[in-house]
């Protein structure tokens, strides 16, 4: 299960994130956040392995 | 059986009602005046609704009456009660999508589209239901509101985040419900609580006037105990509106009269991630169905895995996003189990959340290459039956994992690409557990079509005779 592959980010790098997105963390939601984000990014891991093919089109695409 | 089961009595379809108010056999002031006792009861055990709009529902009422008497028609659903999730807009009220950061937005000015639709065809709005925070969780289980309590077994989960809505249906205290589902919010209620329950295709039902979570992700849909209210709901709120521009502009496409039709082809049971995560009960109810609908055929999805990936990171990200503002300013007030969640999607990398769009452009054709040969999908709605409210992890195929993120572990993969899903419930065990119908982008009446057939074969069966 992929819940496993949590990425190593500890509170210090969690708090210096949240300052480069805007946001000032409280110290008492710090342990949710690094632990969420542990979980989201371990997720994000799955999507890059192994690496998909750039071409791929994301884009709504209209078709006749 | 329980004090609270005693109480739960089967209440009539929303057909039957309808039919009684229409024909003048019940008035449906009499009706809504002892569904409002009925609340009264059961509500402080079940917290399945957070507002109960008792004046409008009895004036509204009287309007029905009166039209009965003047020999005008009151519409297909007259009288009939039914209740909405909090993130519907319901003209008077603030629309708090279960937040008290919501708390200090103006009441809205009308009712959600879906609502005006339903009004038009004499349905009675009677309440608004219970929701996790801002619809991000799957149990119901809110901090400001407290937790929806499962009518089948009081110290379980409803499911959620629709758990209020289908609460409330479960234990009869309305005929039906409009929910919504972002990555299982109908089908993971529908699944704990022993009802049918429908998330149509993306695009297909106008979300004008519901607070939104992931826009890309977000379907409304109804809860019944029946298949035909079920479908009979679903064909009234078809239709464009201009106020969502995600709705496609098509002609409504009525279900009701295509329940006895036969599918057009071979129904197929998803194997892979969907029965590797399931337990034995989901595992042994996805096998009834496939067996009523003759389904021999086992399919795999094999992006599976990372659809729900992308759907969790995608989730996240754009949760993050919606409430930045709020994040930043007054992230004390939130649901502590939301607000962690949301803080972590402000944080995720776009780089995470471009890939994540391209994993659904590979996951949406591989669906569709599925559909080519099958007409129906099957698979459980979800991992367990209902857990305990507070039951910290569930049992995944050996594993102990978190409760609340995983409980859409088979869910997410499927809304991810908007599939039509109907999800039916079975009763093989101590509790229900719900099996997805899952169809081709815009054949929402397929699954109906299979849902309605097992329903009449027995296969899945509404709360009426659990009680």
């Amino acid at each position: 299960m992929t819940d496993k592959s949590e990425a190593a980010l500890g509170p210090e790098q969690v708090e210096i994130l949240g300052r480069l997105a805007g946001i000032a963390i409280h110290p008492d939601h710090l342990p949710g956040v690094v632990r969420n984000l542990g979980v989201v990014l371990g997720q994000a891991a799955l999507l890059f392995d192994p690496p998909l093919d750039p071409l791929i089109e994301p884009a709504t695409v209209f078709r006749p | 059986m329980t004090v609270l089961q005693e109480e739960l009595k089967r209440p009539e379809s929303a057909t039957a009602v309808a039919w009684a108010v229409r024909t003048g056999r019940l008035a449906a002031v009499t009706l809504i005046e002892s569904l409002l006792e009925r609340i009264k009861a059961l509500n402080p055990r079940l917290n399945a609704f957070t507002r109960v709009l008792a004046d409008r529902a009895l004036r509204e009422a009287r309007a029905i009456d009166t039209m009965v008497a003047q020999g005008r028609d009151p519409g297909p659903l007259a009288g009939v009660p039914f209740g909405v999730k909090d993130n519907y807009d319901v003209a008077g009220l603030v629309t708090t999508a279960g937040s008290i950061v919501n708390g200090d937005r103006p009441p809205a000015v009308e009712d959600a589209v879906l609502v005006r639709r339903l009004g038009r065809a004499g349905a009675i709005l009677v309440g608004t239901q219970n929701m996790d925070e801002f619809a991000y969780g799957f149990t119901t289980e809110n901090a400001h509101y407290g937790a929806t309590h499962n009518p089948l077994d009081p110290v379980r989960t409803a499911g959620g985040s629709s758990g209020g809505s289908a609460a409330s249906v479960a234990a009869g205290l309305c005929s039906f419900a409009l929910g919504t589902d972002t990555n299982g919010s109908i089908r993971v209620p529908s699944s704990f609580c022993g009802l049918f329950g429908l998330k149509p295709t993306f695009g297909r039902l106008p979300r004008t006037g519901t607070f939104p979570f992931v826009h890309d992700l977000d379907h409304l849909g109804p809860f019944a105990r029946e298949v035909a209210d079920l479908s009979l709901v679903y064909d009234l709120v078809q239709g464009h509106d201009p106020g969502d521009l995600a709705c496609a502009d098509i002609a409504p496409e009525p279900t009701q009269g295509t329940l006895g039709k036969p599918l057009p082809g071979p129904a197929a049971l998803l194997g892979g991630w969907f029965d590797d995560l399931a337990d034995p009960q989901g595992r042994e109810a996805a096998a009834l169905v496939a067996k009523a609908l003759g389904a021999t055929a086992r399919v795999t999805l094999p992006g599976a895995v990372k659809a729900r990936a992308a759907a969790f990171v995608l989730t996240c990200a754009s949760g993050g996003n919606l409430h930045f503002e709020a994040l930043r300013d007054r992230a004390g007030d939130f649901d502590p189990a939301t607000r962690d969640r949301l803080l972590a999607g402000t944080l995720i990398p776009a780089n995470a959340v471009l890939q994540a769009q391209r994993q659904r452009a590979l996951f949406h054709q591989e669906v569709l290459a599925a559909f080519r040969r099958h007409a129906l999908l099957i698979a459980p709605a979800t991992p367990c039956s209902a857990p305990l409210l507070g039951q910290p992890t569930i049992r995944v195929a050996g594993e102990d994992l978190p409760t609340r993120p995983n409980i859409g572990l088979l869910t997410q993969p499927l809304s991810f690409v908007g599939l039509p899903v109907v999800t039916v419930p079975v009763r093989n065990g101590t509790m229900p557990i719900g099996v997805q119908l899952i169809a081709p982008p815009w054949r929402e009446d397929l699954a109906l079509r299979a849902a309605a057939r097992l329903e009449r074969d027995g296969v899945a069966r509404g709360p009426g005779e659990f009680v």
